[in-house]
């Protein structure tokens, strides 16, 4: 996803890509960084990369996300243009059901390349239908549910993978 | 001997020094009363009191400005005495005089001491009647005689307003082609800002330190000087950290400003606590101005000093003898941390507390108004905190205060806090390689490093996951269910089954 620092013109491109054993895997603006995260009971978290280990809080206020490292504070607007990701970030590995519901329509399989907004899966709750699409360009790695089945919220639908370099579009420079 | 007593006395301020003189007025068994503006209703101020007064809306000038208001307040509570604190009326003498009219004591100088102080042109009068050094300089903005003493004394100048200070009205002139410009907008400036357009003009020090000595009399003809606090690091004219004893300063200016210091406050009949502010350049000292009230940074010499001066004030003001000093023992450090975000140019902040840790041990205090939930608006000024750390000598008290910011923490309003434990780390600092240029020196271009902003970012990704908030057993927070509610919608708000804060 995308962050812009209040008062900063910059953006930042951070997306967490993996996680196991209380380490994460975040890539920021392209690198790629390895850390231990442990929540903490004073609603914290203890954020440990290298040598260096500190609390870290944050909280969502409005469209903002405002963070603490220490004494240091920083407050970021989540940019919300999805369709302007740089296909080497993958918004989401896996794609969840936003609600509990019942699968409907499977409109992609395994090997598929998809594209941002492009929809995967449609959900019927509450009597309205919902597609769930792409946040970004990706590969469908393997589809985990299939039409007529029941799904919670927080169900991994589709697993997806990044796009290779090789058919990763040229022209798709972001725009500053 | 108490010709008078105090049971009952009224804060005329808010935030953390409102907080700091009931706690003082507690221990010397007087009964305490709050005034709040609208916006402050609910404010750890008002609920630490033991009554509290509505004194009209957020804006200063028609609450915590309102003489009127907040005497009317001090009759109908029945208060015997006005705490004017910092800032504010503190400095106003027709403040102290409406509370004279009306039978109350007023916990400061006399209104004509405070006049006369207050002007600052008549201040370096009585300076200099008292033998104290000044400035070189001219009592006049008068184009004639200014150009004249540029010609003499060499540029560059300084423009200063004669009716206030905190750095408006002021105005530096490199070259005698400036000097009626600069002169004409410092006017300007000061009258706007004091409604007296009087500048008067001195030389320009280059690098001086800001060093001050606290003084407390007694209606008995007594006054005392407790040490030196060097006040050089600051930002707009206006300091951000003090220290005591002043680094670097020999122990004989440090005598010698004292002894000033007490000249003075014995030639205008200076009772209670106040501060006589000097610079420094090079082995010379001048006198700059007297702050007729207690200070912001009063705390590093009482930690110091092993005193509590604002009891001091109220026991000064019922008629009793100032208190002998303790000897000194060690070094003090205090850090302002205030609403502002030091990377845009100290630009004010605003926000509510959503968490807050303050740092606690051995040789540390921190003196704040927040709570959890605290609003921070502007209407007022942006300070959050002060945090005061002993050590037995000066890096102790600097290593101390690493620490304790490293413990801060204030979610919810940008902040100053970071800003402060870089420059207290920094090499010029701790060689104290201090002047009033010191932030313009080594912190004009200040960022958090980059491992910092990494690790900010990672936390706002991981924010939006959920894995901030979570309660032990596991269940969602209600505010960040709320929040995630209102969010728009994300990928990773949605990542229920990824409990990356808990190992499987």
């Amino acid at each position: 996803m995308k962050l812009r620092r209040a008062g900063d013109r910059r953006e930042f491109e951070a997306e967490l890509i993996g996680s196991e054993g209380g380490r994460i895997r975040v890539l920021v603006d392209g690198r790629e960084i390895a850390a231990g995260f442990e929540q903490l009971p004073d609603g914290g978290a203890l954020l440990a990369a290298g040598p260096r280990r500190v609390r870290v809080f944050a909280a969502r206020r409005n469209s903002s996300i405002v963070v603490a490292v220490g004494p240091n504070t920083f407050e970021f607007a989540l940019v919300e243009d999805a369709a302007r990701r740089h296909s080497r970030g993958l918004a989401a590995p896996n794609i969840t059901a936003p609600m509990p519901g019942k699968v409907l329509k499977v409109l992609v399989k395994a090997g598929d390349r998809v594209e941002p907004a492009e929809p995967l899966v449609v959900i019927e709750a509450m009597k309205m239908e919902t597609a769930i699409a792409a946040e970004s360009p990706a590969i469908v790695n393997r589809v985990r549910v299939s039409e007529g089945q029941i799904v919670d919220h927080g169900d991994v639908l589709i697993e997806l993978s990044p796009v290779p370099d090789s058919l990763a579009p040229e022209s798709d420079s972001p725009q500053s | 001997m108490k010709p008078r007593e105090i049971k009952k006395l009224l804060i005329a301020n808010r935030g953390e020094i409102a907080l700091r003189i009931i706690r003082s007025a507690r221990v010397l068994g007087i009964r305490t009363v709050a005034v709040y503006s609208d916006s402050d209703a609910r404010s750890v101020h008002v609920a630490a009191a033991d009554e509290a007064i509505s004194i009209g809306p957020a804006e200063a000038a028609k609450s915590y400005l309102s003489i009127d208001a907040i005497i009317a307040a001090a009759r109908q509570s029945g208060a015997d005495a006005i705490h004017p604190g910092y800032g504010f009326l503190s400095e106003r003498p027709e403040f102290a005089r409406a509370a004279g009219e009306a039978g109350i004591i007023f916990v400061g100088p006399r209104p004509e001491v405070m006049a006369a102080l207050g002007d600052k042109v008549a201040a370096r009068r009585i300076a200099i009647g008292a033998g104290v050094p000044v400035v070189p300089g001219i009592e006049t903005g008068a184009i004639a005689e200014a150009r004249e003493f540029g010609a003499r004394a060499g540029y560059p100048l300084l423009v200063k307003a004669a009716g206030g200070g905190g750095g408006r009205g002021m105005r530096g002139v490199e070259s005698a082609a400036h000097l009626e410009g600069a002169i004409e907008a410092a006017s300007r400036e000061a009258h706007a800002a004091f409604g007296d357009g009087r500048v008067f003009i001195e030389k320009y020090l280059a690098r001086p330190r800001h060093v001050e000595v606290q003084i407390l009399g007694d209606e008995h003809g007594r006054v005392v000087a407790m040490g030196e606090r060097e006040c050089s690091v600051q930002r707009r004219h206006q300091k951000i950290i003090e220290e005591s004893p002043a680094p670097g300063v020999s122990q004989s200016a440090c005598a010698a400003m004292a002894d000033a210091a007490l000249k003075l406050a014995g030639a205008c009949g200076y009772t209670n606590a106040g501060t006589v502010e000097f610079l420094i350049d090079g082995e010379n000292f001048y006198f700059l101005e007297v702050n007729a009230r207690l200070q912001v940074e009063h705390p590093i010499t009482e930690i110091r000093f092993g005193c509590d001066l604002v009891a001091e004030q109220l026991r000064i003001a019922a008629g009793e003898h100032v208190s002998e000093p303790r000897p000194p023992r060690g070094s003090a450090l205090e850090c302002r941390v205030y609403a502002e975000d030091a990377e845009q140019g100290f630009r004010p902040a605003a926000g509510s507390v959503l968490d807050l840790k303050a740092p606690a041990g051995p040789g540390v205090r921190f003196d704040t108004h927040l709570a959890r939930g605290t609003e921070i608006g502007t209407h007022y000024d942006g300070l959050l905190g002060k945090l005061i750390c002993w050590g037995g000598n000066r890096e102790e008290a600097r290593r101390r205060a690493l620490g304790a910011l490293d413990e801060l923490m204030i979610l919810g309003i940008t902040n100053t806090a970071g800003f402060l434990r870089d420059v207290i780390a920094s090499e010029p600092f701790q060689r104290a390689d201090l002047s009033t240029r010191f932030v313009d020196e080594f912190f004009a271009r200040w960022h958090p490093d980059d491992r910092t902003l990494d690790a900010a970012l990672i936390a706002a990704v991981l924010a939006t996951t959920g894995a901030f908030g979570i309660k032990r057993d596991g269940e969602r927070a209600g505010a960040i269910d709320a929040a995630r509610r209102g969010a728009p919608r994300s990928p990773w708000a949605e990542l229920r089954g990824f409990e990356l804060w808990r190992p499987r």
